[in-house]
């Protein structure tokens, strides 16, 4: 039984006797909530406005070795003739160059390649965190962890744009639409401005949290409604409806653990796609 | 509990210790990353170097079994012209061997004919002059027992002899001729 579905057991034996369908008590149905991102911690600093040690340090932890150990066992020994491991990592940097990283800056992204290879694998493995079992909870539903990422690449953009145009080019190529007519620039200037410089990065950081939380958020729903539909012990063919309903729920939640993995490598990739773009866009120039 | 707790629970929150550690995380990775990538690309850079080189050999290779072939076939060209020159040359010297010997074997036969010509006609003089002589004599023996005189006088004696024979020679050509009509 995974973490989330002890949690939220725990959540509703608080309040019944017999968190199930068909009990005596006329207890409902406890939807799972949030506070299943908001693990207990092991160990509190506190401070104000910190969370201490918890399940997502842990698991930012065992992410930052996964991607450590296989980038280094997979390139160590990088040879002509490659090995297994060489070939998977290669073939994964030759994804990310012609798949995120040229579209969007062309060859000379080539120089960005390593952060975002870095980007890339970090994302995935701290999403993928959310279906392995007894870990069950991506590090990046925690806004803290994409916001990092996130205002990583904005500062690069700034910086980026600043050493190649100057900075008033930068700034006036960001806020300055070419070819916009003067009497407009009072209004285009600050809504270019919120749109680049405030909603970009912010966007940048809560899609990839948002989609990670909601799909975690589905699955936790649909663990919790397979135990709560679970009670054969209701007697007679009540027991075996709620046995029925309880395998629709799971058959649900392993559709949906499916999904969940196609839209972490999805979000993994659309956040480098993006990060790509940004960066391209400040060589560039103009807009 | 669970209430209260959600109360407190912002989900958009951004604790600064997990953003910290989310930015030594990355920055670590990064690092990593950084640090072993000229294995990888050192890798590529060598294979993509090997393979060129490895095309530039084939082309190579393939440039020179053309020309070999090239060669061989100019060389192959070449046997079938020589071969195709000595055959016409063959032939004119077979012509021209026939050719002599016809020219050697008419001549010897001209030569053979001419020779056997010569001997005919030298065994006719040979044969005129001794019947002339014979005939002379005997015309002689006979003129003298006929007239009963001899001819002493050995001028007159062949002047004689001479103009019988003349006659005779005319007499016989005439004949001849008559015959050869």
């Amino acid at each position: 039984m995974s973490a989330d579905v002890r949690t939220v057991v725990a959540a509703a034996a608080d309040g019944c006797e017999d968190p199930h369908i068909f009990n005596d008590f006329g207890c409902g149905f406890e939807a799972p909530t949030t506070s299943l991102f908001f693990p207990t911690p092991w160990l509190d600093f506190g401070l104000p406005a910190t969370s201490g040690i918890t399940k997502y340090t842990a698991l930012l932890v065992v992410s930052v070795l996964i991607v450590i150990g296989f980038w280094f066992f997979t390139t160590r020994r990088a040879k002509v003739v490659p090995g297994r491991g060489q070939s998977v990592a290669e073939m994964l940097v030759v994804f990310i160059r012609d798949q995120m990283v040229r579209p969007g800056m062309g060859k000379r992204g080539d120089a960005y390649l390593p952060l975002m290879v870095t980007l890339f694998l970090f994302i995935l493995t701290m999403n993928v965190m959310g279906i392995i079992p007894g870990a069950q909870l991506p590090v990046t539903s925690n806004l803290a962890f994409p916001a990092v990422l996130a205002l990583s690449i904005y500062l690069l953009w700034n910086i980026i744009g600043i050493r190649e145009h100057g900075f008033a080019g930068h700034f006036k190529g960001k806020l300055v639409p070419g070819g916009a007519p003067a009497w407009i620039l009072p209004v285009l200037v600050p809504i270019e401005f919120i749109s680049n410089f405030v909603f970009r990065p912010v966007t940048h950081a809560v899609r990839l949290f948002a989609t990670m939380f909601a799909g975690h958020m589905l699955l936790a729903v649909f663990a919790a409604a397979g135990f709560y539909l679970f009670n054969p012990d209701a007697g007679g063919i009540l027991g075996v409806i709620s046995v029925g309903y309880s395998g629709m729920a799971l058959v649900g939640f392993l559709v949906f653990t499916a999904f969940e993995l196609f839209i972490m490598g999805l979000q993994a990739y659309v956040f480098v796609l993006l990060a790509s773009f940004y960066i391209g866009e400040a060589i560039e120039g103009a807009h | 509990m669970i209430t209260m707790a959600a109360e407190q629970e912002n989900i958009l929150r951004i604790h600064w210790d997990e953003f910290t550690f989310g930015l030594i995380a990355f920055l670590l990775i990064l690092g990593v990353v950084t640090k072993m990538w000229p294995r990888m690309t050192k890798a590529l850079d060598e294979r993509a170097n090997q393979i060129e080189g490895g095309i530039e050999r084939a082309k190579k290779a393939e440039a020179e079994a053309e020309e070999i072939r090239q060669q061989y076939r100019e060389k192959l060209e070449e046997a079938h012209r020589e071969y195709a020159r000595e055959l016409e040359k063959a032939k004119e010297q077979r012509a021209a061997i026939i050719a002599e010997a016809r020219e050697e074997a008419q001549t010897e036969a001209r030569r053979i004919l001419d020779a056997a010509h010569a001997q005919i006609e030298a065994d006719r003089q040979q044969a005129l002059v001794q019947l002339r002589a014979e005939i002379g004599s005997l015309s002689t023996d006979l003129a003298g027992r006929i007239v009963g005189e001899t001819l002493s006088d050995s001028a007159a004696q062949s002047r004689v002899i001479d103009r019988f024979l003349a006659e005779l020679e005319q007499g016989e050509s005439a004949a001849q001729q008559a015959e050869v009509r």
